[in-house]
């Protein structure tokens, strides 16, 4: 009820005063439709006006001439009724009216009409002047009268009617506005939605029937493009694997070969380098567009962290990991049995990534230290290293810098890897959040909180 | 461990790309496997495995007559050998098929061929124990077959969870193992609040193997971690 709230405050005034202009309206309108008749009834030709001129006029011997063109100019005609009904006089009376009258004649003709022709007379000394106005020219109301208290009510009913009206219409016009904006909600929601890349779903009767299945249309369309786009860069990455595999078998195969010279086994090392980096690169890509596109569902499963950091790491030395790296692991113990709703492989890989870049900015070697905090609240899980660590202007760059994955703009540096976009993904698609302190000379410090609200459990 | 009885394994090789086919009889071969069988196909697959009846197999997923998932169906219909399958997919959804069959590794292509073979290994020692596994420590000699411990002139016998400790590390020697696999090696599924029991069947196998247990060589803990075993070859 909030909205109504608002919505009465922000539109009341408007109302009100848009009320206002309509009756100022009405009045106006009023006035110039019945300028011309109510002139014409308050003028010289007016019952009210000839009976006083003609009544100065005329007395029981006759009427003036002047007085008498201007009842014939209006084709009016006059008769003068002497008291006991008899005409003294009379001017252009029709045929059909008679001359003489008896008393109860007088008290009809005298509030309505004569034989049609509507009537008016005016009290004199020596009797009645009776005017007759053309026939249909005038029309006479023949029992007006209404009691006093009808009277007395007819301003409260007015004001009464008028406030009635107001708020009939206020709410008319609040229900269906609601209407609209109940109707219209969803539409603008599905477009939001759509905005955001994601599908969106609509199911209007009426007339908005239409444009909601424009939106799902669109929808649709957004959706094929995007699973077009991800089952693409899946494509592409499952095509690049097995020739990838005949590189780095035989770089493999060369470098381990000892009847080649060194300089052709070092070669060979280097290419078998830059093809786990293209191997990292094609699985990165992949996931991360599968994230993006929500084309993977996660495969949640009640996790202990602490177990898969340790299998990490322990994996990690086992692969024979150069000695220049060491591998620390701390895990408080309020930490060691909390469990995380997640996917094991996506969050395994966010280490990975983390721990694989430490290793690659690091070339001369450094401490990595995986650790893992509950503070009840949220879980965190930290990759730490006492490397070199980034510049503050490099670690800007790399929070405020739109990656090149989610951005049209052509200027972008385009040499990021991936590694840090899908660690973020992943994060995301955890509920959780990813931050990364570094300073030059002091090392990095990469962070991943999952709340305990939607994710953790004990 | 050495890995020298493992040799004689037959291997099949299953993959349509005839230079990857090559590639991977080559790593194999170079790296000492005696017999390398190779079929570009699921008939010939099958009809390999039926006639040369290999030790491992190795899988590709897509094959051009049929995928690697029915195939390792149809070979489960007569024989129980391991199974290892290898892909250029590694959706999420396709290991969990892979291994849902009973398939007991799953490599992702692209692959290193030091992960093949360390892949390849551990399969077959899982899959076929030496015949007579001894394992020499400095100082001292586990006799699994027997489960004790030859130090000096002493035989010092293993209780069941020394033993199958031992054999976990034995099993990836030189390897961490983590306290979590160990737990669940000891105790099964739920492992959960076993860290001080394993610490004590640590501390008594010392006793057994070390020659100053306070000071360990060959049971070695790795902090935060685990525990490797060292040998001697």
């Amino acid at each position: 009820m909030k909205s109504f709230g608002t919505y009465i405050s922000k539109h009341l005034a408007s109302f009100a005063v848009f009320l206002l202009l309509l009756v100022l309206g009405n009045v106006i309108l009023f006035g110039v439709t019945f300028y011309h008749t109510v002139s014409e009834d308050y003028g010289e030709a007016s019952p009210r006006a000839m009976l006083k001129t003609t009544s100065s006029a005329a007395d029981a011997e006759g009427i003036a001439d002047d007085a008498a063109r201007k009842l014939r100019r209006y084709k009016i005609w006059a008769m003068y009724l002497s008291p006991a009904g008899e005409c003294y006089w009379t001017l252009d009376v029709p045929e059909e009216i008679p001359r003489k009258y008896n008393i109860q004649d007088v008290a009809l003709f005298a509030k309505g009409y004569l034989k049609d022709y509507p009537v008016f007379v005016w009290n004199m000394d020596e009797g009645l002047l009776v005017l007759g106005y053309p026939k249909d020219s005038y029309m006479k109301l023949t029992g007006n009268y209404y009691s006093i208290e009808a009277i007395r009510k007819l301003p409260f009913y007015g004001a009464g009617m008028l406030v009635m009206d107001a708020l009939c219409l206020f709410l008319a016009y609040y229900v269906s506005k609601r209407r609209i904006i109940q109707n219209t909600g969803p539409l603008a929601e599905a477009i939001e939605t759509l905005a955001d890349g994601k599908p969106a779903s609509l199911h209007i009767d009426g007339e908005l029937a239409e444009i909601a299945d424009s939106v799902n249309k669109a929808s649709l369309l957004l959706g094929r493009q995007n699973e077009a786009r991800a089952n693409w860069i899946s494509g592409v990455s499952h095509d690049i694997r097995t020739p990838l595999s005949m590189i780095m078998g035989y770089a493999g195969r060369i470098a381990a070969d000892e009847t080649a010279s060194e300089t052709v086994r070092e070669q060979a090392r280097i290419v078998e380098r830059q093809g786990v980096k293209i191997k990292e690169l094609v699985q990165d890509l992949n996931l991360v567009s599968q994230l993006e596109y929500e084309m993977q569902p996660l495969h949640r499963e009640p996790i202990r962290l602490s177990r898969l950091l340790r299998s990490y790491a322990a994996e990690l030395l086992n692969s024979g990991i150069s000695d220049a790296y060491t591998i620390e692991i701390d895990i408080e113990p309020e930490a060691e049995n909390a469990l995380l709703d997640g996917d094991a492989r996506l969050i395994l890989r966010a280490i990975g990534n983390l721990v694989q870049n430490s290793i690659r900015h690091n070339p001369q070697g450094c401490s990595i230290r995986l650790s893992l905090k509950n503070t009840g609240e949220t879980l965190i899980l930290t990759v730490a290293d006492d490397g070199a660590g980034l510049t503050p202007e490099k670690l800007r760059g790399l929070k405020e810098k739109p990656h090149y994955m989610e951005s049209a703009d052509e200027r972008l540096d385009l040499r990021h890897g991936l590694g840090l976009l899908l660690v973020r993904r992943i994060a995301q698609a955890h509920q959780g959040t990813f931050c990364i302190e570094s300073e030059p000379g002091k090392g990095c410090k990469s962070k991943i909180i999952f709340g305990k609200n939607s994710s953790v459990q004990e | 461990m050495d890995n020298s009885f493992l040799y004689s394994k037959k291997i099949l090789l299953v993959d349509d790309e005839p230079d990857l086919l090559k590639m991977a009889a080559d790593i194999l071969k170079d790296a000492g496997f005696e017999t390398v069988l190779t079929a570009p196909g699921a008939k010939e697959a099958a009809k390999t495995a039926k006639q040369e009846k290999p030790d491992l197999i190795i899988l590709d997923v897509m094959l051009p007559d049929g995928d690697g998932f029915s195939l390792m169906k149809q070979l489960c219909t007569f024989t129980d050998v391991p199974v290892i399958f290898l892909t250029a997919k590694d959706e999420a959804a396709d290991k969990l098929a892979g291994l849902g069959l009973g398939a007991d590794d799953y490599i992702s292509k692209p692959f290193m061929p030091q992960e093949l073979l360390l892949r390849i290994y551990a399969i077959l020692r899982r899959a076929y124990k030496e015949d007579s596994p001894q394992v020499n420590l400095d100082g001292c000699t586990i006799d699994f077959s027997r489960a004790e411990v030859r130090k000096g002139g002493r035989v010092i016998p293993l209780t069941a969870k020394e033993y199958t400790l031992l054999e976990t590390l034995a099993r990836n020697e030189g390897r961490i193992v983590t306290v979590d696999a160990l737990c669940e090696a000891l105790w099964g599924d739920n492992p959960f609040g076993y860290e001080n029991s394993l610490n004590a069947h640590v501390r008594r196998i010392r006793e057994k193997i070390e020659a100053n247990p306070s000071k360990p060589v060959s049971l070695i803990t790795i902090k935060g971690l685990g525990y490797k075993l060292r040998t001697r070859k």
